[in-house]
């Protein structure tokens, strides 16, 4: 047994070395802050909760490489602890457990409204501030304090959007869009708006997106009522099939697109912004031209070999950016309440080039305030509109 | 009823790929008596050789299907040699999870190498004929014209062909294979190729009208599943009559009733063949 007992000295020896080291090198460096994300990082979605974690981390190391962020006397690095829920609000719920007990995250990101409700459930209790990627205006206003609902609810875009749809192509409506809790929302909203302004829905034929093989059969089935102007939207890029087979089938009407669905994204799937012509949705950050949306898209384009940010990079990369100016603003990176109740303050600190959509404030319920922009295809090419210019006309 | 003739294309363009999909899984099910859970994820790997010869080496369709169909029939083999093989003697549950393996290893390594983003993968025949109101895409031609003469082609080498009788006979009867001499190794990777370049062969076809990424397997693979249930496990006429039948049963499903109760019509009516017929459609000797 001899042999054994050496082995278990050296062990032990080479423990409190590295224990030595390990405490000898905090002592030095930055303390680490834990941010929670949970997100689809596999399965069908795992594209979009990719690009929303790689909002995250683009933040962090950034903070990180300037040497942290300062609160008080302490200086943090920041620590993304990221863990993979498939879409489910069950597992959301699980996963937040998790980084509240065993990461002591003070803050936990999401890309989803289920994930947000299922979290939710439990947030004030644990004292974690929920920063929510979703445009579902419920999340905030069912009252919930510690909150934030990072994008501008999709409500503010129905009204502008029949407009445009409507003077253009006409009355009628097809409802092609996906069958997700998000996509049904907007359904259920978007429907009473195009019908106040004088439409008609002339077929409800929602698809799910991400289980079809092939969307002929539901999109001639919404063809064959011959409506003006065609409801779709889901994940960018089966979006753009849908529209791509609508025009293959002989639709010549416009496009009321979901904001889930980025245009520039989905006209590479559809052949090019002509297959799009007349349609309206949300605007790509690329075409933004505001100093804050161009120097991050800049900054995006370099370390990415040229590709263009998606809204789900530039508004987690805010969001972070956000937590981290309200900590300081707050003098606590633990307190979710009182960074809550800092979040205005430290929007106003908050440098352009870290805020590419141009947040204007948070309102009382912890909703991000902003004008945004609205794209429509015309000849072929992607015009911007404010919402508040569409709205004056 | 222009309408209707439409539905009868999109059927058959389904109907087709359905069926080389399932015709690939029914193949291995002779050989291993289990359901290969891999084979949507081989599937999957097929559309992302095709698309990276073509956009990324800048070859043409044509070669890259021949590259792909090669690619995925040595990954097949691969697999044969170094998993399902060593199983060969143990329970099925081993095969069945060595399968699932498998396929989360081929997703992930997908994944990983190439990201989980949609590409689209291009096609020279974008033609779009349109005849008597009937919208009809060249490719959908290709489609269902390429998997049914791969079919009859199939059907062909193992009726007429003595390597092809072999494959026959080992699904039929593997102790009667052995007796009169088939060597059942060589047996199991050809049939393991054959079933990865049809898999291959049916992503080069189908990826231009769809989106090619990691998790496109399982679209698929459950529609496959159904199938060879519906037709028979092991029947070969039954993985292409089924695959039709689920491809119509969806077209027409889903113009005329809803397009949200398209899977629904399709498993009730699996369940309704299943119980006139508990084995299936073409059942032989197979189990």
């Amino acid at each position: 047994m001899t042999s054994n007992t050496t082995i278990k000295g050296l062990f032990r020896r080479l423990a409190c070395a590295g224990a030595i080291a390990l405490a000898a090198g905090q002592a030095l460096a930055n303390e680490t802050l834990n941010i929670g994300f949970t997100g689809p990082l596999s399965g069908g979605a795992a594209l979009y909760g990719e690009n929303t974690l790689h909002g995250l981390q683009m933040a962090a190391d950034e903070i990180n490489d300037n040497g942290g962020f300062a609160v008080g006397n302490e200086t943090y690095d920041i620590k993304i602890v990221s863990l993979d829920d498939k879409y489910s609000p069950s597992l959301a719920a699980v996963n937040g457990k998790r980084l509240v007990q065993q990461y002591r995250t003070p803050v936990i990101f999401t890309p989803h409204s289920g994930g947000t409700f299922a979290l939710q459930a439990f947030n004030e209790r644990d004292n974690f501030l929920l920063m929510s990627y979703t445009s579902v205006p419920t999340v905030t206003e069912k009252g919930n304090k510690l909150t934030v609902r990072i994008p501008p609810t999709f409500t503010g875009y129905l009204k502008p959007f029949t407009k445009i749809a409507m003077d253009r192509f006409g009355k009628k409506l097809g409802i092609a869009n996906a069958t997700h809790d998000y996509a049904k929302y907007w359904t259920k909203t978007f429907v009473p708006v195009w019908e106040a302004a004088g439409g008609t829905v002339v077929a409800d034929n929602p698809m799910d997106y991400n289980k079809s093989a092939d969307f002929y059969t539901g999109v001639s089935k919404v063809l064959a009522a011959k409506p003006d102007v065609l409801f779709i939207g889901g994940a960018s890029e089966p979006t753009g099939l849908v529209a791509r087979q609508a025009r293959e089938l002989g639709f010549k009407g416009g496009f009321v697109i979901m904001d889930q669905a980025k245009i520039g994204e989905m006209a590479k799937v559809a052949g090019g912004l002509k297959a799009l012509e007349g349609s309206v949705g949300v605007v790509p950050l690329v075409d933004y031209h505001t100093p804050g949306s161009d120097a991050f898209v800049a900054k995006y384009e370099k370390a990415n070999d040229g590709a263009a940010p998606t809204s789900e990079v530039a508004f987690n990369y805010f969001g972070l950016y956000a937590t981290v100016a309200a900590m300081q603003a707050a003098g606590s990176v633990d307190d979710a309440g009182k960074i809550r109740a800092a979040m205005a303050k430290g929007l106003t600190t908050l440098s352009a080039e870290h805020n590419p959509y141009g947040v204007e404030t948070i309102d009382d319920k912890g909703g991000m305030v902003v004008d945004p922009n609205i794209a429509v295809v015309e000849n072929g090419k992607i015009k911007i509109e404010s919402l508040s210019e569409v709205m004056a006309d | 009823m222009d309408l209707f003739f439409q539905q009868v294309l999109n059927g058959l363009t389904l109907g087709s790929i359905y069926g080389l999909v399932a015709l690939g899984l029914t193949l291995v099910y002779g050989i291993l008596h289990v359901p290969n859970f891999a084979h949507g994820a081989i599937y999957m790997v097929g559309a992302y050789v095709s698309y990276l010869t073509m956009v990324d080496l800048g070859y043409n369709y044509w070669v890259a299907m021949a590259c792909a169909a090669a690619a995925v029939a040595a990954l097949s083999v691969l697999c044969e040699r170094l998993v399902f093989n060593p199983l060969r003697d143990a329970p099925p549950i081993h095969d069945k999870i060595a399968a699932i393996g498998i396929m989360m290893f081929l997703e992930a390594a997908v994944q990983m190498q190439w990201g989980a983003e949609f590409r689209r993968m291009p096609t020279p025949y974008t033609d779009i004929f349109n005849i008597a109101g009937l919208t009809i895409p060249a490719q959908r031609v290709l489609i269902i014209m390429g998997a049914f003469s791969l079919m009859a082609v199939l059907h062909l080498f193992l009726k007429k062909t003595m390597t092809g009788a072999t494959i026959v006979a080992m699904a039929q009867n593997r102790e009667g294979a052995f007796l009169v001499g088939i060597d059942a190794n060589r047996v199991a990777m050809m049939t393991f190729a054959i079933s990865g370049a049809l898999a291959a062969v049916g992503a080069t076809l189908f990826a231009p009208i769809n989106l090619v990424y990691p998790s496109m397997g399982h679209l698929l693979i459950m529609k496959a599943f159904v199938i060879i249930i519906l037709g028979g496990m092991g029947s070969i006429p039954g993985a292409i009559v089924g695959g039709l039948i689920i491809g119509f049963t969806e077209a027409f499903g889903g113009f005329y009733i809803s397009t949200d109760y398209k899977d629904i019509i399709a498993f009730a009516l699996l369940v309704v063949i299943l119980s006139v017929k508990p084995t299936g459609l073409f059942t032989k000797g197979v189990r």
